[in-house]
């Protein structure tokens, strides 16, 4: 067996580099460490989401697929017009609302517009107007309000509210 | 590869094979109640065509999840608040709804389960998903109380977690 090893043409260092000494034992250690990083890529960096409802249309469609951002948080805070995913009971199942209120701020729906601390909201995304009436409503330190940009439908059908940052998931990526 | 290595790989297998069997014969309150949750979901899906003595049948499986002083209460969006007491007015409802609706698939996701230092009382916090057909698709937080009475795990309370909050 030793001689035939020393009779075996030795690779070059290119291949040494590029496949290592034993191209199938790279394969499955490459095939390995790809699956993993898929693993902890999908479920701790982009979770990825099927949008299924019309509370974000015109924005998002039905059964379009989307991404979600779980890092970006850690650097800062949400900001107002960001479109975030918050969490059920897990993230099977989540929500996908925009931010209009931050903490501090003072939320309110008067004749249909987002009155932030009593001034109206300027919101580009919202092509259809509605009716919503909702008094004002102060957030706490940790609170976001969270709304979303299909405001063609009744506010009783409309899931929409406040959620604490523990609650949000991450920034919708697309 | 050395004879000990083999050994204590094999020693390995048959301590999780061990590990295995142990859990399947004894299972934790927390899986035993998560079971027990599905085995709900599945008891609360409507099928198409169903009978009407299917459907009371099913609606007393269902009631029999729960115990007899249960209090439910439900906030369905674009509903009005849902209030029942007692295992009779539920199985009423589940009867009525059942009739109602045709065909509806219930499922759970995310069924978090925290069992109380004393193992006769749990919460369960989960995720339901109702599709009935031809309606939109409700989408709920609950929370399960349950306890521990003659070795079974039933629900004596339930309500719904505002995942967004308007109070």
């Amino acid at each position: 067996m030793a001689s035939d090893v020393e009779n075996a043409p030795s690779p070059s260092w290119v291949q040494t580099v590029l496949i290592g000494r034993n191209p199938k034992r790279t394969a499955v250690r490459i095939v390995i460490l790809v699956a993993m990083c898929l693993l902890v890529f999908n479920r701790f960096v982009l979770v990825p989401i099927r949008v299924e409802g019309l509370s974000m249309m015109p924005t998002y469609h039905d059964h379009r697929i989307n991404f979600v951002n779980r890092v970006v948080y850690h650097f800062h805070k949400p900001q107002r017009g960001d479109v975030v995913a918050i969490r059920t009971s897990g993230i099977s199942i989540m929500y996908m609302k925009r931010v209009i209120g931050l903490p501090g701020e003072t939320v309110a729906f008067q004749g249909g517009r987002a009155l932030i601390d009593g001034e109206i909201l300027n919101e580009p995304y919202i092509k259809c107007r509605c009716d919503w009436e909702l008094p004002p409503r102060q957030l706490g330190p940790d609170e976001y309000f969270l709304v979303g940009d299909n405001r063609s439908m009744p506010a009783s059908d409309h899931t929409m509210g406040v959620a604490s940052m523990a609650r949000i998931v991450g920034k919708v990526l697309l | 590869m050395r004879r000990w290595v083999w050994r204590v790989l094999l020693a390995v297998g048959f301590l999780a094979i061990g590990v295995w069997v142990w859990t399947l014969v004894f299972p934790s309150p927390e899986r035993v109640i998560r079971k027990r949750l599905t085995e709900l979901a599945k008891a609360a899906t409507v099928s198409g065509n169903e009978s009407q003595l299917a459907a009371l049948l099913n609606s007393q499986k269902v009631a029999g999840f729960f115990t007899g002083d249960i209090e439910i209460n439900l906030d369905v969006p674009g509903n009005s608040q849902q209030v029942l007491n007692g295992r009779d007015e539920l199985a009423q409802q589940a009867m009525v709804l059942r009739s109602a609706v045709g065909s509806m698939r219930v499922e759970f996701y995310d069924i978090i389960v925290t069992v109380a230092p004393d193992k006769s009382t749990a919460e369960a916090n989960l995720t339901l998903v109702a599709r009935p057909a031809g309606r939109d698709k409700i989408v709920l937080e609950l929370k399960f109380r349950l306890n521990k009475a003659e070795g079974e795990w039933r629900i004596y309370r339930l309500e719904t977690v505002k995942t967004l909050s308007l109070l």
